[in-house]
């Protein structure tokens, strides 16, 4: 699996079904499959182990703060360890089993969407999300692009001038002493980004932005937004009746899709193309009958997903049809040629 | 028929500039011609360039005269954009001109802008990476290539729109010799082989004369602009801006002036059958106990071995150049020196004055050292050059009581009139002696350079030559990390050669400039006079002045 857009619907369903079930046998099982896909997108054996050991630090940490967090707050349950007076704000009450289990879960599913931002960080540079914009909004991917390639260089230049002042005796002692090394740095950095300017002047940059909006988009752009203002506003206050509720929801299918079509009309209008661009291929598809097979879950079977230790303890149930359906998230480390792709 | 490029009585002024920058400048290019703009710094190079593709003045501001005319396309009225499609421009900094941050995906970005169908994309960029040599390094992350890569691939992302024009603006500067050498050795493929008219601004002549067609010569202020072939113009070129071998061309009258070392050796042969050996012109190494003594010194960054027991010693008066290829070790070694590096990362003993320095802290080891690194920028933050010497002197505590007083420094650097501009505003020349004078007003025993010429003209390098031979006479040790064989052959004493960590050569210049392991940048004059010992053109005036 490879395009952006199979990654992100991957990322979404991973988080989706985490904060949907807190039945510590389901929470475990996405947990797994996202370890297992994130290790699958290493490019070498040291990512490989990151993408095991960083969870488990992360779980070492976020477990035993979300079981106290919770003791500390949430004083219902049967099995109480111990009590502390009442009267002491927040804290004070019994301390329960039931409140801990179910801050552990909590800590699990904060787990499980850390290791599926990783994975999914690991598979997909940001500059292949931005490549995810819109034509309309090209000039703002690029510079958003430019912006990420500035911090880097910015992180150099901090260390330079660091060393620059220190071989001339100084020393931060207080917030004066930064005055020598923010001054380089903004100067330079200011320097840098009027060549960087001149530089994507020279290359033919900017000759789009030139372009005038007309005024007839910019009207349709504002009968949109009022469109699905009105309707919003209809669907909050007066859901209740029937008749505004289809008010409602048809000014909101209507400015939606008349902000939509400005977009798709400015991206076509804008002259820029994209580079390489990526083909959806089979695994792309495949990793979605996934993320399907997981929505069908979460869907469907939410009666089969809850659980909740209050007010008594008891085994959570698993049913094995649940289970293979949340496996689906495993889809893209399964795929041949790994979850890269070729 | 029209020229392919001309200027017609060209006069530009930047904002808020009293003086103009170019005063009335007429010039033709032909096509498929390589031009060599050439001149002092601050003399408009640069600003010439920017004339041809509309930088100037629809980036700049400013005011402008006369006509441009490139392929046709006046730039001065379609602007850059538009000129983009003209004239690729290459910047001075490979650093400071990519947009994105992996090499295909840099090239392919003005494409992207001219919205060039994905097909067409990957036909041009497949072909340009071919021809510039870097398909090899197609997914590499810019910031992981050398210099030399990263200009080339700046030259591929500006030829990826299919200029006929190819303008480079001192190009191999910030450059040391092998990849400028591959940087120029592209562009003149370009040229040769594929007929790109080629607009180069150089300060380094030694390797790029042979190639040139035309040499467009911009004295500076007041002085009228020079353009044609090459051996016509230098005649006109101030002595100080040619490199060795045309100066010496020029001293002995040899005609036509020869660009080539292979010319060069046929007046070699001719005009003294008996070169003279180069007579000891330094004294030779006293024997008093080092400045700077450093031993077994091994570094490891991430345990990747930098330096490996690398020993070496300076001695009072004594200026000794460290040479060597980029990655050999040199500015580790000097960061060592400084105790820059953590100090698990090193192992050995470092001796100042006879003193072990090993856990002293950089602020008190810089007391007593001056040590001025590659950017000299990151020093300057004061709102005036004499504030800058003040600072250090406060950082150390020697304000009261300074050891040298700073307006009698700023007289010894030739800045007594800048003392109160505003040190970024200077040229880079300026800014360089600045960052010097704020390392040394602690009138310390030992200086540290790390590539003090980069960037600088032939004046600027001789103007900081005659600096370091006055420090080193009052008895102060030099330790000068540099590229720049000229200048070494000129002012060392002894040289250093690193490789790989290790020290490869230690000796006299004479000795080490000309032996095989420096390859093949030695100095022009040692390799037109083979076996001669003379390093410098003043060496073979004098040796000529005896042998008559």
């Amino acid at each position: 699996m490879r395009d952006p857009r199979a990654w992100a619907t991957w990322v979404l369903t991973a988080l989706v079904v985490a904060s949907s079930t807190r039945n510590p046998l389901y929470v475990v099982l996405v947990l797994l499959s996202t370890m297992v896909v994130g290790g699958s997108c290493a490019s070498d054996a040291n990512q490989g182990r990151q993408a095991v050991i960083a969870p488990v630090r992360f779980a070492a940490v976020a477990l035993p703060f979300a079981a106290v967090f919770n003791a500390a707050t949430a004083h219902i349950g049967e099995v109480v360890f111990f009590r502390l007076p009442s009267h002491w704000p927040l804290i004070g009450g019994p301390w329960t089993g039931e409140a801990m289990l179910f801050g552990v879960v909590n800590g699990l599913v904060l787990t499980t969407i850390y290791s599926a931002f990783s994975a999914f960080n690991r598979a997909i540079s940001v500059r292949d999300l931005i490549r995810l914009t819109p034509q309309a909004f090209h000039e703002a991917g690029v510079v958003l692009c430019v912006a990420l390639t500035f911090v880097p260089q910015m992180t150099r230049n901090l260390r330079r001038i660091r060393e620059a002042q220190a071989v001339r005796g100084h020393r931060v002692r207080g917030w004066r002493d930064w005055l020598p090394i923010v001054v380089p740095l903004l100067v330079g950095s200011m320097e840098q980004a009027l060549s960087l300017a001149e530089a994507m002047v020279a290359r033919g940059y900017g000759a789009v932005s030139e372009r005038r909006q007309s005024i007839r988009t910019q009207v349709t752009l504002v009968i949109g937004l009022v469109t699905l203002l009105i309707g919003w506003s209809a669907y909050s206050l007066r859901a209740a009746s029937p008749t505004w509720r289809w008010l409602a929801v048809v000014s909101l299918a209507v400015g939606g899709g008349v902000i939509a079509g400005v977009v798709i009309a400015l991206g076509q209008e804008a002259s820029s193309t994209v580079y390489r661009p990526r083909p959806w291929i089979m695994a792309d598809t495949m990793g979605m009958v996934g993320c399907v097979a997981v929505w069908g879950v979460v869907l469907l079977g939410r009666g089969a997903l809850y659980y909740t230790p209050y007010p008594h303890l008891s085994w959570p149930s698993f049913h094995p049809l649940v289970g293979v359906g949340l496996l689906g998230l495993l889809m893209p480390a399964i795929l041949v040629g790994g979850a890269r792709g070729v | 028929m029209e020229p392919f490029i001309y200027c017609e009585n060209v006069t530009y002024t930047y904002p808020e500039a009293h003086a103009p920058a170019l005063a009335d400048v007429t010039l033709e290019i032909e096509r498929g011609e390589f031009v060599l703009f050439m001149g002092p710094s601050g003399s408009g190079k640069s600003t010439m360039l920017r004339c041809f593709n509309g930088l100037v003045p629809h980036f700049t501001g400013g005011a402008i005269q006369g006509h441009v005319r490139v392929a046709g396309a006046d730039p001065l009225r379609a602007g850059p954009q538009e000129l983009s499609r003209i004239v690729g421009f290459v910047f001075q900094d490979p650093e400071a001109q990519f947009v994105m941050d992996r090499v295909e995906d840099e090239i392919a970005f003005g494409l992207e802008n001219a919205a060039v169908p994905p097909e067409e994309m990957r036909h041009r960029v497949e072909a340009l990476l071919a021809q510039m040599g870097l398909s090899a390094l197609r997914d590499r992350p810019l910031e992981t290539l050398s210099g030399g890569e990263r200009q080339r691939v700046a030259i591929a992302a500006a030829l990826v729109l299919r200029p006929q024009v190819l303008a480079l603006d001192e190009p191999t500067s910030q450059l040391d010799p092998h990849s400028a050498q591959e940087v120029l050795q592209a562009v003149v493929r370009l040229n040769r082989e594929d007929g790109l008219t080629v607009l180069l601004a150089e300060h380094r002549l030694e390797r790029i004369l042979p190639y040139v067609d035309r040499i467009v010569y911009l004295p500076g202020p007041g002085r009228p602009v020079v353009s044609g072939p090459p051996c016509d113009v230098l005649r006109f070129v101030d002595i100080e801006l040619t490199p060795p071998l045309v100066t010496l061309g020029k001293a002995l009258g040899w005609e036509p002036l020869p660009l080539t070392l292979a010319e060069g050796r046929r007046f070699a042969r001719r005009v003294i059958p008996s070169p003279l050996p180069r007579h000891a012109s330094r004294p030779p190494s006293r024997r008093t106990p080092p400045v700077l003594w450093v031993e077994d010194l091994s570094v490891s960054y991430r345990e990747t071995p930098v330096l490996r027991a690398a020993s070496l010693s300076v001695g009072s008066g004594e200026l000794v150049a460290l040479m060597g290829r980029n990655g050999a070790g040199k500015t580790t070694l000097l960061r060592a020196i400084v105790g820059l590096l953590p100090p698990h990362a090193r192992q050995g003993r470092i001796w100042l004055n006879g003193e072990r320095l090993d856990d002293w802290h950089t602020a008190e080891i810089c007391r007593r050292v001056g040590y001025l690194p590659q950017e000299p920028d990151a020093l300057l933050f004061a709102d005036t050059v004499a504030d800058e010497l003040w600072v250090t002197l406060r950082n150390h505590g020697l304000a009261s009581n300074p050891p040298i007083s700073p307006p009698e420094l700023l007289d010894r650097l030739g800045l007594r009139v800048q003392a109160t501009a505003y040190p970024r505003d200077l040229s880079i020349g300026q800014r360089q002696r600045v960052a010097l004078g704020a390392v040394t007003v602690t009138r310390p025993r030992l200086l540290l350079l790390d590539e003090p010429t980069r960037g600088l003209d032939y004046p600027a390098k001789r103007a900081l030559g005659h600096l370091l031979r006055a420090w080193q006479r009052e008895g102060s040790g030099v330790l000068l990390v540099t590229h720049d064989v000229e200048l070494v052959a000129q002012i060392a004493d002894r040289v250093v050669l690193l490789e790989g960590g290790r020290v490869l050569a230690d000796g006299p210049p004479d000795a080490v400039l000309t032996s095989a392991d420096i390859g093949p940048f030695a100095p022009q004059v040692a390799q037109v006079f083979p076996g001669s010992g003379w390093l410098t053109a003043e060496d073979v005036l004098r040796g000529v002045e005896k042998g008559k």
